[in-house]
């Protein structure tokens, strides 16, 4: 049994290349003018206004060349994550994914695990509270950034779209909000894969997994228990 | 690689000790992290992209204008925020010659505006001639295709009343506008040009323009990105092909819709 479906890694793949190429072509975008502030008026909520972004963070040489590879890639990030939303619908995936009843509780077990108040790893399924909540906001988020981004694309031709989220200076912000949310989001993924289940890379290439490496199983947090347990229980546990 | 030796083992090895047990995986994580990343500072790196890329990146460009061409509508009007400060002087100078374009009478004696090519009726308009033509004025939006935004009263005649003074001829299906500022120009699809707030602009914030914003006169329209509006007209050409422009052949969107 694989822990992921092949379109689930697939969409996985093509999602780490399209963000990617999404948020360094954007913040070269976004270095063309690094403010929010309508021309002759202040912005309240951003405290770096015309502080650009360090160049090497960014992608597409100019703003033009970021241009193209933004409004080409576009496509790729909005279609490949309808794909993604279509098959965990339609294959169930979206069970492991969607909030349960006490989501809250468990996930708050798991920091007091993860910070060492509570001893034991929290039973889970296939992923923990924390994982459900950062895999269910992701789609989320990504939805917010493409819709957000189509309001800042088209302020006069979908003025409506614009005016829902307060004009476009206010729009251009949201979807910089949806930009750093997802870079948190990844940030906090990728940290997590390596410091408390490496053994999981191989699911989201190949499928395969052993659940006897699993977190749960290692009593694993971040960069404790790394390694398979001994066959005698850990000292303590 | 397999990892079995150490999982099957254990019993006939001291007790690693704990550091070396992170260690080994450490390294382990440092080599496919540091992997990882590479690959992102490779892709990032402020980089243009492989080469390779530029078709696909020609043909979304193409793609989307074809999908901004149907979401265009003459009926889809800027407004801008009720609360939104006019940029007055704030608002930015932009030209493309080394000093400010400024109308040489001297040399090249009055300045005057051209309506040709595919019309029945060719003008050559001079200040007080536009002036005198039925006036319109809004406030609008200015969207720079750097991200920011102006607000700033624009006045001046609908391009599509002087198409009608000129008598427009069917096979127009762009419109070239060309300035004094070196060889800068820009073309646009007519459907864009007949946008009801497409204006030829002679005054901003109720006065004439000044040499900074393009004076005598410069083509205005808040469905079009900033660099798309050429400033110091001298004629506006209507053509049955496109022209291109002088950023849309540097690499900019030649539709630049907004």
């Amino acid at each position: 049994m694989k822990r992921h479906h092949a379109v689930v890694r697939i969409t996985h793949w093509v999602n780490v290349i399209a963000l990617t190429i999404m948020v360094g072509s954007g913040l070269r975008i976004f270095n063309a003018y690094p403010a929010f502030a309508r021309r002759g008026e202040t912005f309240c909520c951003y405290p770096f206004e015309h502080r650009a972004i360090p160049a090497n963070l960014t992608f597409g040489g100019w703003l033009a060349g970021a241009r193209n590879w933004h409004f080409a890639m576009m496509w790729v990030l909005g279609i490949n994550g309808l794909v993604y939303l279509a098959f965990i619908y339609l294959h169930g995936e979206w069970r492991d994914l969607v909030p349960r009843r006490g989501i809250v509780r468990d996930a708050w077990e798991m920091v007091k695990f993860y910070l060492t108040v509570r001893k034991d790893h929290p039973r889970q399924g296939k992923h923990n509270a924390l994982q459900r909540l950062a895999y269910f906001a992701m789609p989320i988020v990504g939805i917010m950034a493409v819709v957000t981004g189509i309001a800042i694309w088209k302020p006069v031709q979908l003025a409506w779209l614009t005016n829902l989220m307060g004009g476009y200076v206010w729009a251009r912000y949201w979807h910089f909000w949806a930009m750093l949310l997802l870079v948190i989001l990844t940030v906090g993924h990728i940290f997590m894969v390596f410091t408390v289940d490496p053994y999981s890379i191989p699911s989201i290439i190949t499928g395969k997994y052993r659940p006897e490496l699993s977190p749960e199983a290692r009593n694993a947090r971040p960069l404790v228990h790394l390694l398979p347990p001994r066959h005698e229980p850990p000292a303590g546990a | 690689m397999s990892r079995q030796p150490e999982h099957n083992a254990p019993s006939t090895r001291p007790p690693s000790h704990a550091a070396e047990r992170l260690g080994l995986d450490r390294r382990r994580f440092l080599a496919a992290a540091s992997g990882a990343l590479g690959t992102l500072a490779l892709a990032a790196c402020d980089s243009m992209g492989p080469r390779s890329a530029k078709r696909i990146l020609m043909l979304a460009e193409s793609g989307n204008e074809t999908i901004e061409r149907v979401l265009f509508h003459h009926s889809a009007m800027d407004v801008p925020r009720a609360s939104a400060k006019a940029a007055g002087s704030h608002f930015p100078a932009y030209f493309v010659s080394d000093t400010v374009p400024i109308w040489d009478e001297s040399l090249n004696g009055v300045w005057r505006l051209e309506v040709g090519g595919l019309v029945r009726q060719p003008l050559t308009l001079s200040l007080s001639d536009l002036a005198g033509l039925p006036r319109t004025g809004y406030k609008l939006d200015h969207f720079c295709v750097e991200g920011w935004t102006a607000v700033a009263t624009r006045t001046g005649v609908r391009l599509a009343d002087l198409a009608k003074l000129a008598g427009v001829q069917p096979g127009a299906r762009y419109v070239d506008f060309q300035s004094f500022d070196s060889d800068y120009h820009e073309s646009w699809d007519i459907e864009s040009a007949m946008h009801p707030q497409t204006l030829i602009v002679y005054a901003q914030d109720g006065h004439y323009l000044n040499a900074a914003w393009g004076a005598p006169a410069r083509v205005y329209s808040p469905v079009k990105l900033g660099y798309k509006n050429t400033k110091y007209l001298t004629r506006i050409m209507f053509l049955p092909e496109r022209n291109g422009g002088y950023w849309s052949d540097r690499g900019y969107e030649w539709y630049g819709g907004v």
